[in-house]
């Protein structure tokens, strides 16, 4: 098909090569410093997500981290019922503090590790599901796709902090036991664990890329441009916008997941407005259009937020909103556009503009 | 055999009646033109026909369903195909890719998910040799001359291949060699496709068109032949005559 799609998947290649091979032995296999890459590794994973919506279907989800916040809980849920099985009623301790008489039903389901997984990704799907539905067959796009999301994000995060009998409210779900997995109780701080989370990003990347290189891909890029134009040629374009927006959320959902075995606990700091805004950033960062160049944007960043920020406590969030308005304005396809830009001049092929704002959804 | 058949439509726009009980009936396979002032409600009726606009009232029939309240990526799907008046190619897209886009056979969500190319053959290649533009399907779109861009929007509903083909003043801005050459492609769909043309060009009305339908503040004033038409006292009052 197009170009920028062959130039995807070398970089597609070169980044898995880097994250499976380059990085551990740039680390030293430390089991520390592999515990933050995974974390900015999972981080990866959730602006990856963001760009498939936002970057191919013009789709800006503000409430990305929403659905990454479920699939954070969900696991959290099984991991703190595990480490709860000598509690009594089997019931996680802020329950007992809180006079909670036994276990909710809604906790019952997750001591099952597969129903665990499968809710980590399906419920973010069937929530974001819902909304894509509510907005797309009413064609609400553009600015307002975004209010409404942020709005939904906000709701739901009060939900979490107030309903504290249930799910730990402020103070979020800590003290989980480690994921036991047939055969294999996770240790955060292996190198298996690093391969678990890298490997998960690089089948998500996998995934995120068959769909945008097939021709749901092409479609979503046509609706990016005039929705309307592709309808009069027989596609329902809601159903379009639906889909990608399940994707989307599924993979942030996964990445939510591997975000508390990371961390060893969930917050409703992950569903929070500014979490959702640094989303947005590392992916205008990296390059909106290109997935594995979200991802990339999202390592960078966050490594440069672990260099600087305590240099910077206190400017490190003032610093992060300078730099995005920075690209914003000269690099507004993101280091993928830089990357294009130069790849050109290599070849002497007429130049792309890096510095030409793809058309807002 | 009747493909299109239009029943007393009407549509309102505040206290405008910008089409006003029209009927208007097209047999299957006919190139009919659509001659009328600017503001006679010529553009809104191709917009009523492939579902842009919805009706106030009246009846729209398309190969003997009613598609009245049909939206519009369905009346796509029944094989109505729709020109509009402001070229409207994907510009960030490639030549290529805007023919797949509008190669839209299968439409639906899975059929799409694996289809990975469309290759360069049959139809697809046929059209793009039609229209010139096979050295440059991997040029976005947004950078070919305007001639192009007209060329590659004819291309894209030739590619959908749709029974009936509203075009919207198809040679606004053409020269008169790119006017000749599509008059010869629209006479080479008739017969296979149903075409409705909007149309201020008489030369290429001329060429191309069997029946001629005038309309005037929303309804049909004259039907009939080209040298009808013509003749008629009250079309040259309201059209020909300045
Ligand atoms: N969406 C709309 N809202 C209000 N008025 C409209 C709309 N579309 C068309 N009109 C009016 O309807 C009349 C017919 O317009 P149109 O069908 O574009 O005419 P034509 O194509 O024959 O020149 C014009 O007076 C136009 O201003
Ligand atoms: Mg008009």
């Amino acid at each position: 098909m197009n170009r920028t799609n062959k130039y995807d998947f070398l970089g597609y290649i070169a980044f898995a090569v880097i994250i499976l091979l380059g990085v551990p032995f740039l680390l030293g296999f430390d089991g520390f410093e592999l515990n933050t890459f995974a974390r900015y590794l999972a981080l990866a994973m959730v602006a990856m997500a963001l760009a498939l919506s936002w970057g191919t279907a013009g789709l800006l989800n503000l409430g990305q981290a929403a659905t990454f916040g479920i699939g954070s809980y969900v696991m959290a849920m099984h991991l703190k019922l595990a480490a709860s099985t000598n509690n009594p009623g089997g019931m996680p301790d802020f329950m007992g503090w809180t006079n909670v008489e036994s276990l909710p039903w809604f906790w019952q389901p997750f001591h099952s590790l597969t129903v665990t997984l499968l809710a980590g990704l399906l419920l973010p799907a069937a929530v974001a599901g819902l909304m894509a539905a509510f907005m797309f067959r009413g064609r609400i796009t553009g600015v307002f796709v975004a209010i409404i999301t942020l709005a939904f994000m906000v709701a739901l995060q009060l939900v979490f902090i107030e309903e504290q009998r249930f799910t730990g409210g402020q103070n979020g779900l800590t003290g989980l036991a480690p994921l036991s997995l047939p055969g294999w109780t996770v240790d955060t701080y292996s190198l298996s664990f690093y391969y678990l989370v890298a490997g998960c990003l690089i089948v998500a990347l996998l995934l995120g890329m068959l769909v945008v290189r097939s021709k749901v891909g092409l479609v979503l890029r046509a609706i990016r441009e005039d929705a309307s134009r592709v309808r009069y040629f027989g596609y329902d374009v809601a159903s379009y916008e639906t889909f990608v927006f399940c994707l989307s959320a599924a993979i942030a959902g996964w990445a939510g997941m591997l975000y508390t075995l990371v961390l060893e606990f969930a917050s409703p700091t992950y569903m929070s407005v500014s979490f959702s805004l640094a989303i947005v950033i590392w992916c205008a960062v990296g390059g909106r259009e290109s997935l594995v160049w979200a991802a990339v944007g999202a390592i960078l960043v966050n490594l440069a937020e672990g260099r600087l920020s305590d240099v910077f406590v206190e400017g490190w969030l003032l610093i992060l909103g300078l730099v995005f308005i920075l690209f914003v304005i000269f690099l507004p396809r993101g280091l993928y556009g830089l990357a294009l830009a130069m790849v050109d001049r290599l070849r002497g092929a007429p130049r792309t503009d890096a510095t030409l704002p793809v058309k807002e959804g | 055999m009747t493909v299109l058949d239009i029943q007393n439509l009407t549509v309102q726009f505040g206290g405008l009646k910008a089409v006003n009980g029209l009927n208007l009936q097209v047999k299957m396979g006919e190139l009919r033109c659509l001659l009328g002032p600017n503001g006679a409600g010529k553009s809104t009726t191709l917009d009523l026909i492939c579902g842009k606009t919805r009706a106030t009232s009246g009846k729209i029939m398309f190969d003997g369903t009613d598609i009245t309240e049909l939206a519009e990526y369905r009346r796509a799907r029944c094989g109505i195909g729709r020109k509009f008046q402001v070229p409207s190619v994907f510009k960030e897209l490639t030549v290529i890719e805007n023919i797949e886009i509008a190669r839209s056979r299968r439409p639906g969500l899975w059929a799409a998910l694996s289809t990975f190319r469309t290759p360069i053959r049959g139809r697809v290649k046929d059209v793009l040799d039609r229209v010139s533009l096979v050295e440059h399907i991997d040029t976005k779109a947004g950078n070919l001359s305007h001639g192009q861009t007209q060329w590659l929007e004819i291309a894209m509903l030739l590619a959908q291949d749709s029974k009936l083909i509203l075009m919207d003043e198809p040679t606004a801005g053409m020269t008169i060699q790119e006017t000749l050459k599509t008059a010869e492609i629209f006479n080479s769909l008739r017969g296979e496709h149903t075409i409705i043309v909007v149309e201020h060009d008489m030369q290429f009305v001329r060429q191309v068109a069997q029946r001629v339908t005038v309309m005037n503040q929303g309804s049909v004033l004259a039907d009939g032949s080209i040298a009808e038409i013509e003749a008629d006292a009250r079309v040259k009052a309201v059209y020909l005559g300045h």
